[in-house]
């Protein structure tokens, strides 16, 4: 059980032509946490997660795992599992063969394959030819696939992708064993927020190529203000007022405090003598914060800079 | 280096393409040694021989042809091999994952040029077992010399390594052309019928007889088994130096396709 390394993205950029996919983008993933990388389609989240992979030279910037550049791993599936699209595989190979191979560059044996076929609930389909797999059973054979060296870090490229209901579920629980109880670093790509949203620890998001947000998910749940419920809210805001916190009607006579401090509008609220029916801290609509954040535009779409799906 | 080789073996032994293949050049290898013990040996065709355009050769050039006399085809089952060895990897996009465990390119690259190389080697042996085994059988019906020189062995013991050095041009070509059935017509129509027009082309002048055509793929490969010629002008490399020839081919394209792997962008 390897316990998860830094992943440091600093500066990096990358042009095809004069198209620029990922443009000076910053962020770190913590170890032991579950870090959610969004964006809408094409916002460049393959082509840096396959820079810091070394599979894509970055025009400018690095991309480190621990401290080093992934080429030069010596053994780098033992540090670094990586799913990044569950479709690669040889149709006439069957999906143990495929992990076998995997193995044999790092001389691991069939045994662990077979542990990690058990693991991800696909021990029997994985004998059959890839050519006739389910989405679902590729994105678990892939899952499997980074797997194998049980390494420390885990690199996800829209792993829920594919996946039935009851698999995101069983994905959920596992990525969370992973990090919570194994200390993990886990780098989850989504292009569909709620997909991730009850999983991740940390979000960074991108649009563009270009950071728009990155902070925890509780820091993205906040800002949203209290719902607070009493017999007279216009004293209460006013109570408010003095200590200089804003506030607003809400919808069923409801007062909106625009604080996050549930302590500090309780002991407003008991000051002004004022019995509190329902002090509740309001989620920020992650959804439309999201949309909002990703808004203005999206360069594949109709603007002639097209084309670019493949890197994307 | 040798985890490179083993995956990049198992690779090829964990799809359908490998028994197809070994079937293919053990029945090649047998059909010809057949086909060319009756041929060569067939004394009406040997009275008339030369002149009259019928290839001729001593008892030497004549078993050297029987037993490598799957080997037209044998090449041409090894560059397909080397284009399909590349080629699977980029259209199936499993080069990823290829490059994820090994991202030292130029190693993984490696790893494939070597098995090829056992490959090309362990058809090759296949290939030999059914062309001796019939051959020598069908050579000495005939009442030919089965063996007539030590040389036979340094002949059969280089037809493996022709077929090792055509699996290495199918690499080179199976990266420069990313389309695989592009590089397969393109790469088994050169060496069957461009080659062969471009042959007669050159050797109209003597120039080009004398000092092109010997280091053309195909004749660079019949003057390292040693095979019969098939008119007594042409001239012919010594074995070492078509060997080299053919070498050099194989670097030629093998060279810059693995050179453009280590560098180019997977996506």
């Amino acid at each position: 059980m390897t316990t998860g390394a830094r992943v440091e993205i600093i500066g990096l950029t990358k042009r095809f032509g004069s198209f620029i996919a990922v443009d000076d983008l910053s962020f770190t993933v913590r170890p032991g946490r579950i870090t959610g990388f969004l964006g809408p389609n094409g916002a460049g989240k393959t082509t840096t997660l396959r820079m810091l992979l070394g599979l894509i030279h970055p025009t400018s910037g690095t991309a480190t795992i621990g401290g080093a550049d992934y080429r030069t791993l010596p053994h780098p599936l033992q540090v670094v599992g990586a799913a990044l699209e569950a479709t690669n595989f040889h149709p006439g190979r069957s999906g143990r063969d495929h992990l076998r191979v995997l193995a044999a560059t790092h001389g691991i044996p069939d045994t662990r394959v077979d542990e990690l076929l058990e693991l991800t609930g696909i021990p029997a389909f994985a004998r059959r030819r890839a050519g006739a797999y389910s989405m679902g059973m590729r994105q678990r054979l892939a899952l499997a696939a980074a797997l194998l060296g049980d390494p420390g870090v885990l690199i996800l490229d829209e792993p829920a992708n594919g996946l039935d209901p009851e698999g995101i579920r069983w994905l959920r629980g596992f990525l969370r064993h992973l990090s919570r109880d194994q200390g993990k670093t886990i780098l989850v790509s989504s292009h569909l927020l709620q997909e991730v949203e009850q999983t991740v620890d940390d979000v960074v998001i991108i649009a563009n190529g270009v950071l728009v947000k990155q902070g925890t998910m509780a820091e993205m749940q906040g800002g949203g203000g209290i719902l607070v419920r009493t017999p007279d809210p216009d004293r209460l805001a006013a109570a408010l007022t003095e200590r200089s916190i804003e506030s607003g009607p809400d919808r069923g006579g409801a007062l909106l405090a625009l604080t996050d401090d549930l302590r500090a509008v309780g002991e407003a609220a008991y000051a002004a003598g004022l019995p509190v029916w329902e002090l509740t801290s309001k989620a920020a609509d992650l959804e439309a914060l999201f949309l909002d954040l990703t808004a203005g535009g999206n360069r594949n779409l109709g603007d002639g800079v097209t084309g670019q799906e493949g890197v994307a | 280096m040798g985890a490179a080789v083993k995956a990049e073996l198992l690779k090829l032994f964990t799809t359908r393409l490998w028994w197809g293949m070994a079937i293919a050049v053990f029945v090649a290898g047998a059909a010809f040694a057949l086909l060319f013990a009756v041929l060569f040996t067939s004394e009406s065709l040997a009275e008339q021989s030369g002149p009259g355009g019928i290839p001729t050769g001593d008892a030497v050039q004549i078993a050297n042809s029987v037993y490598t006399g799957g080997l037209s085809v044998g090449y041409l089952l090894m560059l397909t091999i080397g284009v399909m060895q590349i080629g699977m990897e980029y259209r199936h996009k499993t080069i990823t994952s290829t490059f994820l465990a090994i991202p030292r390119r130029a190693r993984a690259m490696l790893g494939k040029v070597v098995a090829l190389l056992i490959v090309a080697a362990m058809y090759g042996a296949l290939s030999l077992v059914g062309s001796v085994s019939v051959g020598a059988i069908a050579l000495n019906l005939r009442g030919a010399d089965a063996f007539p020189s030590g040389e036979i062995v340094r002949t059969l013991a280089l037809s493996l390594l022709v077929l090792g050095l055509w699996a290495l041009i199918g690499l080179g070509l199976g990266i420069l052309i990313p389309n695989q059935i592009a590089a397969l017509l393109i790469g088994i129509g050169t060496a069957w019928i461009v080659e062969p027009l471009l042959g007669l082309a050159i050797k109209a002048s003597d120039f080009g007889r004398d000092h092109v055509a010997p280091f053309m793929p195909t004749e660079a490969t019949n003057a390292i088994i040693n095979a019969v010629q098939s008119s007594p002008d042409d001239v012919r490399l010594a074995w070492w130096a078509a060997a080299l020839t053919l070498a050099g081919w194989a670097a030629l394209l093998a060279g810059p396709g693995i050179w453009r792997t280590v560098r180019q962008d997977i996506s």
